[in-house]
């Protein structure tokens, strides 16, 4: 049995459990633990440990999917999640702009490890005062070639295209 | 649907920089305790800001600044209301009551003094509404101002790292010009410390060597490429490491090499989810 991964991180509240148990085939693993720090004034419960779902591509091949914790971000842990994954779903708050350094951090901290194939969800676009795709980009100063989508995580169809679009550009980059 | 957020985490060069490159036509209320302040943008360059304290139309302005006589300033007014939709400044140019570039100068200089002190707003809110224009009456500049101009001023009041820090984490980083930065520099002039570092961009030298080689603190150098930076005139990119280590101390392994037929796989099997 062959697994392949791909993280799904963001800052808190960014919608990455949400993301996962969207599409996920089994319940989601979350553990998740009242939070002691600032991150308590956005929700009362933050995901401590990881978020893990799971898709059976076949009997011999299946598709793991990571959250990165939460709050206590650039840990050990990251790093070892971040080991041999094939791409990055980078998912961003699109109504809270007081997130966006974090994220550009947090795209910082990936890359600075490897150029990793990744797009950049705008996530809870279904919300009022979301920032669009495009007001993102430059919000976050993303090159061209990177793709911003527009993304609701609650949304089944809206998860599958972030993941499609992210398969295209990992197989760009595949090998024959 | 307006962009809301607060300049403490979403600085206003940063959000100049989002006008600027969107292309944005529509107004920025920037607010904080009893201070409010609007900028005006089409298609990207400010054509006039306003202050809650300050909001008077160009005819008064002028009049207080002495360049309209009362008498000039009641012919513009009276002329105006017959003109349905021309701007107050365009009136004013089109009766010869005042040159166009003389009005330009003294309105820029007006609009910038308000804009450079909004810079020092360390936090405050602020919502732009897409497609908002100023009330023809308003002291529009009959050229709208580049913002990159803009920018690189508000950069020069900048004295903490901390901003700073976000856009440039460490001095190790390498700059770079984008791909056509003259375009983009002719809006601006330079500071001589500014063309000092400006003049040592190369790609292939870090802020900690261009610290060196100009003589200037690191702190100086990256306030000055902060402002390059934010002006979309540079990038700072990493330095690719030989062998990249983690934290952990063990060398990273090699990216996974994955073939076509099992990417071509995980598409099919999510596509029909
Ligand atoms: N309206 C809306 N809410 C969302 C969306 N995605 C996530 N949320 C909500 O945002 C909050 C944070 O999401 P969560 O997945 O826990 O964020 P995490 O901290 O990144 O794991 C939860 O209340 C979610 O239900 C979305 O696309 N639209
Ligand atoms: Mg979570």
């Amino acid at each position: 049995m062959q697994t392949v991964k791909m993280v799904i991180s963001g800052a808190v509240n960014a919608g990455k459990t949400e993301f996962i148990k969207t599409i996920s085939e089994i319940e989601v693993v979350s553990t998740e633990r009242r939070a002691t720090d600032d991150t308590r004034l956005i929700k009362k419960e933050t995901t401590v440990a990881m978020d893990f779902g799971r898709i059976a591509i076949g009997d011999d091949l299946v598709l793991h999917l990571f959250g990165t914790p939460g709050q206590k971000r650039f840990d050990f842990m990251w790093e070892i999640l971040s080991e041999g994954m094939l791409g990055l779903v980078i998912l961003v708050d699109s109504t809270r702009p007081e997130t966006f350094r974090e994220t550009n951090r947090i795209i910082d901290f990936f890359m600075s490890y490897r150029e990793t194939p990744y797009v950049v969800a705008a996530n809870k676009q279904d919300r009022p005062n979301a920032w669009s795709p495009e007001e993102l980009r430059l919000a976050l100063r993303l090159p061209a070639h990177i793709k911003v989508l527009p993304c609701m995580a609650t949304d089944r169809e809206s998860v599958k295209n972030v993941l499609l679009e992210l398969l295209d550009v990992i197989m760009q980059r595949s090998e024959d | 649907m307006p962009l809301v957020g607060n300049i403490r985490d979403f600085g206003l060069s940063d959000f100049l920089y989002l006008v600027d490159r969107g292309y944005k036509t529509g107004c920025l209320h920037l607010s904080r305790a009893d201070e409010m302040a609007s900028l005006y943008f089409e298609k990207g360059k400010l054509l006039t800001a306003t202050r809650k304290d300050d909001n008077v139309p160009v005819t008064d302005l002028l009049v207080r600044k002495g360049k309209l006589t009362p008498a000039q300033a009641e012919q513009a007014v009276h002329a105006h209301q017959n003109q349905n939709g021309a701007s107050m400044s365009q009136v004013l140019i089109d009766l010869h009551l005042i040159g166009r570039d003389e009005l330009q100068r003294v309105l820029q200089q007006h609009i910038e003094e308000s804009v450079y002190a909004l810079f020092g707003w360390s936090e405050g809110e602020f919502r732009f509404e897409q497609g908002q224009r100023p009330e023809p009456t308003a002291p529009i500049m009959p050229i709208p101002l580049p913002v990159e101009h803009l920018i690189m001023e508000g950069v020069r009041r900048i004295d903490e790292w901390g901003r700073i820090k976000d856009r440039i984490p460490s001095t190790d980083m390498v700059v770079k010009f984008i791909e056509q930065p003259i375009e983009r520099a002719k809006g601006i002039n330079l500071a001589t410390d500014e063309w000092r570092v400006f003049a040592r961009i190369n790609g292939k030298d870090t802020l900690a060597e261009i610290a060196r080689k100009t003589g200037m603190s690191e702190f100086d150098v990256c306030r000055i490429v902060y402002g390059f930076l934010t002006a979309g005139l540079v990038d700072v990119i990493r330095k690719p490491a030989p062998v990249p280590m983690l934290a952990t101390g063990r060398p990273l392994a090699e990216a996974p090499r994955i073939k076509k037929s099992l990417v071509t796989r995980i598409i099919n099997r999510i596509r029909g989810m």
